[in-house]
């Protein structure tokens, strides 16, 4: 909640869910064939009437059914010809609002945890953590050999943006943290290479490549926005209201989808 | 070449590379981060909700099937049990000629009909009095005579004011209605009310179990419950409930109204473009005030002779000489008042003046207003599977060519539209009926003899000015259409099919008219009021209270029997049969001054014709105009003129609402068929017989002797 009582979080998902509802269906218009998509659609549904139109003929049944199936096809194959053109924009679109959205910082006094994944056992084993003023580890490093993994337990005493730093076969690699409430940009991990996973996960700088740190990861949790009586995931909550918002633009703007 | 190959190596990489990015994208994010927008959601959803029901209900008929079956049994409806056939398909070629059809076989115009009559049979078929498609078509489907079906015209009279009706439906507002000022909110929709009796064959066959695919069959307006399907055909009315009327918007400023079927609509020029609007039905809500609803279009002049069309929210562009698609037209009277139907622009002329010829606005078969199909949805089912259709009864726009609204080549153009989609529910109609009946009738045979006929003829007066070498071969292309129609259902049958190619009449010419209003009045039989020497339409001015008989419609003539008319004189008994037997002496042979030839060449005395429950209903005397004549437009319409005679100018110029002996339909079969005198009232009873099933005793028709095996 807001300082005023307002649900922030939610305003923005719906906000951007009635905008993005709105215009992917304004971009659908003018990126797919109307009149084919109308045809396949009413196709579509021709067959699915001689179901029940016909439904003593088994053969015409079964005809119809493996009809339905080839053109539900084609009608996803012009469905999703605009998608190609929508779908890279929207997905980092998403992407940047997942930063916000879809976790919330660590809050003080909480303890959390640090994990780090090497790309060799020995290099995990001399991998060591240090905090600047404010955290704290709670527990000793726990190693996970199998995994390459070593975590640590942290607590912090006040709100704020730190910055842990991981020392690994002599060289130092840090990584920042935001401790506190409401939206911030957050990045649950840092990384080695992994450009894609990088692109939809971190936002921050990739680690050096000639190091031992494949990521470091720290475990904020996931927020959930409270809407409509319900708890939702924010890209949930996304699906549903854009799905309402383009059901209902397409309707009013007479769209074809 | 080499550059060729670089580019097309580029292109090919970089469409790869699109590629692994999209993939890379799908398969490296979460499944939530894959959501694009709700364009694919709707898609993704829609499709899998599609598949879902599809198979749920493919399952469900799958394992229902046998209970239904046993159903079957248990309500002894035993399918095929004695059956002689597997299936029966009935081509209806409205209005086919057996002796134009011999010509043209003989030609070789007709390899596929030969072919039918060397293997099988092709006798001429015998028609009904009158030889009127409604009522032939009415016969053909029950079995009956018209006193037993109670259809004798297209038109039938208000016995309390002489006025006309349909005769085969009758449509009322809603039972009920709420009056606020001088608004009128109707509860409930119209009501639709059958006026044929008897019951088609297709319902005792669906009682046995046999599915039957029944698609544009005159009279089955408003469409009966039974186990098939069905296609409404002739007498399903327009959206503003006429057989059809059509519009001509224009910018001429000529007010005279059309005498049948059309309406003319100004033009409004708004700098380069222009406005006009297509008329609808009455308003619901003004309580039949006579407010019509309409739909606004816009017209925008490019250059090259064509305009873009604005109707509602839809675009098109259309050059000069061009039809639109079906275009769907919404008239909204408010909120939750609104009627749906389509239409199809005709641009006519772009400059100096503008014009549009609009065809009557039919029922949307996608979102009918009115039943035209049974189940509801099979009309929905055609629309989604070929796109909007004609239905509107009589769809080819007789009345525009015969006013010269449109020209040869665009009303052919309409006719061969409306059959090309009659073929396709044809041929879907074969494949979903593999077992049972499937009978389709097709009008366009009818439309085209009637406006061509003119063509045939050396000396026709409808085409006196049109030289004999530029007389376009239009009924002898027709026929050959046909023909080839029929090659491809022969090809889609086995020997356990029955193939019936059937016509409900013939053609003649109709080169001369006869106003026998005009006769009545000239022989006393017909009193106009004092000092009137004609009348108007729908007997305006005629003396009741001297007139002993008069004749609207195609063949029906009526006493003005006491008792029975509003101001009837004749009484009923031997006065009335002493006036009929004196009409038929004096009417029988009439001959046309101006040729020497018999204008009529029968009269029937309807009570030795018909029987049945209806009789009271029929005309008293059927009138058999000869070979070339036909009844005057005037006279159709009740109204009395001075010439009894007159040449036809008309486009329509070939009819077969003459004496019946003289246009009998045809009847090809692709089984040996030993009866050397069939008629269109045999029909059913044979189907059925040929089902196997026990015929209703109420029929009048007898089955044909049909050989088991055949050879198509």
């Amino acid at each position: 909640m807001g300082t005023l009582g307002v649900n922030v979080p939610a305003l923005i998902v719906v906000g951007i869910s009635l905008v993005i509802g709105l215009v992917m269906v304004v971009v659908f218009r003018y990126t797919s064939d109307q009149k084919e998509i109308h045809i396949a659609k009413d196709r579509l549904k021709a067959h699915l009437l001689a179901l029940r139109l016909f439904q003593d003929q088994i053969p015409v049944v079964l005809r119809s059914y493996g009809r339905i199936v080839v053109a539900t096809g084609g009608y996803l194959r012009l469905a999703f010809k605009p998608l190609l053109l929508v779908i890279l924009p929207l997905i980092f679109l998403i992407v940047q609002l997942d930063r916000y959205l879809g976790w919330m910082p660590v809050e003080a006094g909480h303890p959390f945890l640090i994990t780090v994944r090497m790309d060799n056992l020995k290099a995990s084993n001399e991998a060591s953590l240090q905090l600047p003023d404010g955290l704290a580890a709670t527990a000793p490093a726990v190693h996970v050999p199998s995994e390459n993994e070593i975590a640590w337990r942290v607590v912090a005493e006040k709100p704020g943006q730190y910055i842990v730093n991981i020392q690994a076969s002599d060289e130092t690699f840090s990584k920042r943290l935001v401790i506190g409430a409401g939206l911030q940009r957050l990045s649950p991990v840092r990384l080695r290479g992994k450009f894609w996973e990088r692109i939809l996960v971190s936002s921050e700088a990739a680690l050096p490549e000639n190091n031992p740190i494949e990521s470091i990861a720290v475990q904020y949790p996931a927020r959930s926005i409270a809407f409509a009586g319900l708890e939702w995931n924010w890209i949930w909550l996304f699906f549903v209201l854009s799905l309402a918002a383009g059901f209902l633009s397409k309707s009013i703007l007479g769209i074809e989808i | 070449m080499k550059w060729r190959e670089t580019i097309f190596r580029v292109e090919r990489r970089r469409l790869l590379a699109c590629l692994a990015v999209l993939g890379i994208v799908l398969l490296h994010s979460l499944p939530s981060h894959a959501y694009a927008g709700p364009g694919a959601g709707f898609a993704v959803l829609s499709s899998f909700w599609t598949l879902f029901v599809a198979f749920f209900y493919s399952v469900y008929a799958f394992f229902a099937w046998p209970f239904r079956q046993l159903f079957r049994l248990l309500r002894r409806r035993k399918a095929y049990g004695k059956a002689q056939i597997k299936r029966a398909i009935i081509l209806g070629f409205d209005g086919m000629d057996p002796e134009l059809t011999e010509r043209f076989i003989a030609e070789g115009k007709l390899p596929n009909l030969a072919k039918l009559r060397e293997r099988g049979t092709f006798r001429k078929l015998q028609t009904t009095f009158p030889p009127i498609s409604p009522v032939a078509w009415s016969t053909f489907m029950t079995g009956v005579n018209p006193g037993k079906h109670n259809i004798y015209d297209f038109l039938a009279r208000d016995l309390s004011n002489y006025l006309p009706y349909l005769s085969s439906a009758e449509i009322k507002g809603p039972k009920r209605s709420w009056k606020i000022g001088k608004y009128t909110i109707p509860l409930g929709g119209p009501r639709i009310k059958g006026m044929r009796r008897g019951i088609p064959f297709w319902h005792w066959l669906g009682e046995a179990g046999v599915f039957c695919s029944v698609i544009r069959v005159p009279v089955t307006f408003p469409p009966e419950k039974f186990s098939g399907v069905l296609l409404s055909g002739m007498c399903v009315p327009d959206l503003k409930g006429s057989q059809g009327t059509f519009c001509l918007c224009t910018t001429r400023s000529r007010g005279d109204k059309f005498r049948e079927g059309g309406v003319r609509i100004p033009i409004e020029r708004n700098g380069s473009s222009c406005r006009s609007y297509v008329p609808g039905p009455e308003n619901p809500l003004t309580g039949g005030s006579g407010d019509e609803l309409r739909v606004n279009f816009e017209i925008h002049p490019d250059k090259g002779n064509q305009a873009r069309f604005t109707v509602d929210s839809q675009r098109f562009t259309l050059k000069v000489g061009d039809y639109s698609e079906w275009v769907p037209v919404r008239f909204s009277a408010g909120v939750g008042f609104s009627a749906h139907g389509i239409c199809r622009f005709y641009l006519k002329e772009l400059s100096p003046e503008v014009e549009v010829y609009v065809t009557p606005v039919n029922i949307d078969p996608g979102r009918p207003d009115l039943p035209i199909s049974h189940p509801v949805t099979y009309s929905i089912y055609l629309a989604k599977l070929f796109g909007p259709y004609a239905t509107l009864g009589l769809a080819e726009d007789t009345w525009a060519l015969n006013e010269e609204v449109l020209d040869d080549q665009a009303f052919l153009a309409q006719c061969y539209a409306n059959h090309d989609d009659r073929e396709r529910m044809l041929f879907d109609a074969l494949e979903k009926t593999s077992q049972g009946l499937c009978a389709c009738v097709f009008d366009t045979t009818d439309r085209v003899q009637h406006m061509f006929w003119r063509y045939l003829e050396d000396d026709h007066p409808a085409a006196r000015d049109v030289p004999r070498d530029q007389r376009p071969s239009v009924i002898q292309d027709l026929y050959s259409r046909m023909d080839k129609l029929i090659g491809r259902v022969m090809g889609q049958i086995d020997d356990k099919t029955l193939l019936m190619v059937v016509s409900d009449h013939g053609f003649k010419s109709f080169a001369r008219c006869v106003n026998l209003n005009a006769w009545l009045h000239q022989n006393g039989y017909l009193a106009l009021k004092s000092g009137k020497t004609e009348s108007g339409d729908w007997f305006d001015d005629v003396d009741w209270s001297r007139t002993r008989a008069y004749t609207m419609g195609l063949n029906g003539l009526y006493l003005n029997l006491k008792g029975r008319e509003r101001e009837g004189i004749i009484e009923a008994g031997s006065d009335a049969d002493a006036l009929k037997d004196e009409l038929r002496r004096k009417l029988d042979g009439l001959v046309d001054p101006a040729s020497g030839r018999a204008g009529i060449t029968g009269v029937f005395d309807c009570d030795s014709v018909y029987a049945g429950p209806y009789v009271d209903n029929a005309p008293d005397l059927i009138v058999g105009y000869g070979d070339g004549f036909r009844a005057s437009w005037d006279s159709v319409m009740g109204k009395v003129t001075r010439q009894i005679f007159e040449d036809n100018l008309k486009a329509w110029s070939g009819d077969h609402c003459i004496d019946p002996r003289l246009v009998p339909g045809v009847l090809f079969c692709n089984h040996k068929i030993s009866d050397e005198k069939p008629a269109i009232v045999d029909v059913a009873p044979t189907v059925l017989k040929l089902f196997g099933l026990a015929l209703p005793g109420h029929l009048d028709g007898k089955p044909w002797t049909v050989a088991p095996s055949t050879t198509p």
